[in-house]
């Protein structure tokens, strides 16, 4: 089910300014693949350019080697490319269970359904609640977003992601805010989901890109300055300078 | 330990919300009953007319109900589904045949036909400028219908509309033709509420919350948009066909944006997102206006300060306070 993805010199520019250059990533089906760079570095808006809500100036997408670079984000989502958000935006009037079933009926194809109850939707019921077992939210599926933690909210991101299915499964900053014990959960559980997809993740947290990507790609002003496996990059003296050296000062 | 009185409260909680359940259903059933047996309980004649009045709103303000309550989309051009239905079931009505179904559903398909055109444009949109343009649509339809006399008689609209035909059979006005709207305002109500509850439904809320969440799971938010206002403008065309026979003619005025005004506050007063909520604020409104019109002349300012009133005091209507008294009488059941 994971999917093998390309992005092919996608370039994005805001008037004068290059969003992002001619960046390239190429992910294997079922890797992790990190996206880092300091703020402004272009990495939402790479992540807008490929899942349809910006249109790219030039380069291409390709999924499994099909070009899907202009698909409305809709049918990006049906192609198999799902994205999550930076801020969480789960729908708060639903309980976690009918944010997922929500996504599951949709990749089951019953959003132009007007006759069954939606309450009534088997198939998109279990399969809501196996993508909230595998997150590990089971237990407080009848609750509504703001009844959960911030950590659970994240987490209920990523389980309406993988109740749509997705080949390459994009994740916007999943640990953003968390403690450390939920920032280790998330990495858990991004290892885990590698199984079933190929997963492209923006990440703040360098030990946590390091400790479970397969390959990162280091972004700095729209460009990529490196791209390659956590040991090569953790090496690297011009990444060390843009950005991790960076990271460690402003911890510290 | 922790985990006891959770599942105990959901249990709880189950139990509660079926009974509840449960309860509404009878409510629903028995309201219905009620609204079909007015005309044998010795109502007079002139109070069965407001009645059909009232229900015909009713039908219209659940149509605005999809949009504005279950889709988030504040329409300030809902008249224009509605009038421009009255035309078209009138005009056919006239012309061709007088025949309630044939008049209806050349009443919906028009309606739809002029709400697929109107979102072709509107479906860009949402919030304020949603609003706006369908205002402005709105708005150029009633100049139409003024400025086409031949066909819509300008702005005295058309008149001498002949009376309904059943199955082949006159429809008397007065408690026959309350009985065919009761059943209609019913047949509509069942319908959009098996809508709102299936998965496309289900969408619209999600659409409601946050258009760009809900295209990243799959959602075409255009065309969702689009066919939900081609329902709710095809339901609003059953209104207005119901309309032009009760009146016996069709006027201008009834695509006026004021209209758009009355119908967007009925049913944000009533209760939006409810359907139900919508048809208490029609009756509501066609009785307290029929009441005030005679007692002085400014009642539009009465009706707008209650709408200001309501609005800041119970924002989520009439059915949200009916619903609060509900949940009272229906309390956890502890067993």
């Amino acid at each position: 089910m994971a999917g093998a993805f390309v992005v092919e010199g996608l370039h994005k520019s805001f008037g004068a300014l290059h969003a992002v250059n001619d960046v390239s990533l190429d992910i294997e089906a079922g890797q992790v693949h990190a996206l880092i760079g300091p703020n402004g570095a272009g990495k939402t808006t790479l992540f807008n350019c490929i899942t349809g809500f910006l249109r790219p100036d030039a380069g291409r997408v390709l999924l499994n080697g099909n070009d899907v670079t202009h698909l409305p984000s809709h049918k990006l989502v049906k192609s198999g490319i799902v994205r999550t958000f930076q801020i969480t935006q789960v729908f708060g009037e639903l309980s976690a269970r009918e944010n997922v079933e929500l996504a599951a009926r949709s990749r089951e194809g019953l959003n132009f359904d007007f006759f069954r109850k939606a309450s009534a939707c088997r198939e998109a019921r279990e399969d809501a609640e196996e993508s909230l077992e595998v997150v590990g939210l089971i237990e407080k599926a009848h609750l509504r977003p703001e009844e959960l933690g911030h950590g659970d909210k994240r987490v209920l991101e990523v389980a309406i992601g993988l109740a749509l299915n997705p080949e390459v499964l994009l994740l916007d900053e999943p640990t953003a805010g968390m403690s450390r014990t939920e920032t280790e959960r998330i990495a858990r559980l991004v290892r885990q989901i590698a199984e079933r997809t190929s997963v492209l993740l923006v990440e703040h947290d360098t030990e946590v890109v390091l400790s479970i990507s397969d390959q990162i790609t280091v972004m700095t002003q729209g460009r990529v300055i490196a791209q390659g496996p956590p040991g090569q990059i953790s090496q690297d003296p011009q990444v060390q300078d843009a950005y991790l050296g960076a990271v460690e000062v402003g911890e510290d | 330990m922790a985990a006891s009185p959770d599942v105990e409260n959901r249990v709880e909680d189950a139990s509660r919300t079926r009974s509840r359940e449960v309860a509404t259903q009878v409510l629903l059933a028995g309201s219905a009953l009620l609204v079909l047996a007015v005309p044998f309980l010795g109502a007079s004649p002139f109070f069965i007319t407001l009645l059909t009045e009232a229900l015909i709103f009713g039908i219209w303000a659940m149509s605005l109900d999809l949009l504005v309550g279950y889709t988030g989309l504040v329409s300030f051009g809902h008249a224009a589904s509605f009038g421009f239905a009255t035309y078209a079931a009138g005009i056919f009505a006239m012309n061709i045949s007088a025949d309630f179904f044939l008049a209806t559903i050349v009443a919906i398909l028009t309606a739809a036909a002029v709400a697929f055109l109107t979102g072709l444009v509107v479906t860009r949109l949402s919030g304020i400028a949603f609003a706006i343009l369908t205002l402005c649509i709105c708005q150029v339809l009633f100049q139409i219908s003024v400025v086409w006399r031949s066909f819509t008689g300008g702005l005295d609209g058309l008149i001498g509309v002949p009376l309904p035909t059943l199955f082949g059979r006159e429809v008397e006005p007065g408690e026959e033709f309350y009985l065919l709207t009761a059943a209609t305002l019913i047949i509509c109500y069942l319908l959009l509420r098996r809508v709102v509850e299936s998965p496309f439904g289900k969408t619209l809320l999600a659409i409601r919350a946050n258009e760009d969440r809900a295209a990243a799971i799959g959602i075409d938010v255009r065309r969702h948009k689009l066919v939900i206002l081609i329902l709710s403008w095809m339901t609003g065309g059953v209104a207005g066909s119901l309309f032009v026979f009760l009146k016996a003619g069709a006027n201008p005025m009834t695509l006026y944006w004021i209209e758009s005004g009355n119908i967007l506050a009925i049913t944000i007063l009533g209760g939006i997102g409810t359907l139900f909520g919508p048809i208490v604020g029609a009756i509501g409104f066609i009785f307290i206006r029929d009441q005030v019109t005679t007692m002085y002349r400014a009642w539009q300012f009465s009706f707008g300060l209650a709408f200001v009133l309501a609005v800041l005091f119970m924002p989520s209507g009439i059915a949200g306070i009916a619903e609060r008294i509900w949940r009272r009488l229906w309390p956890a059941r502890s067993s």
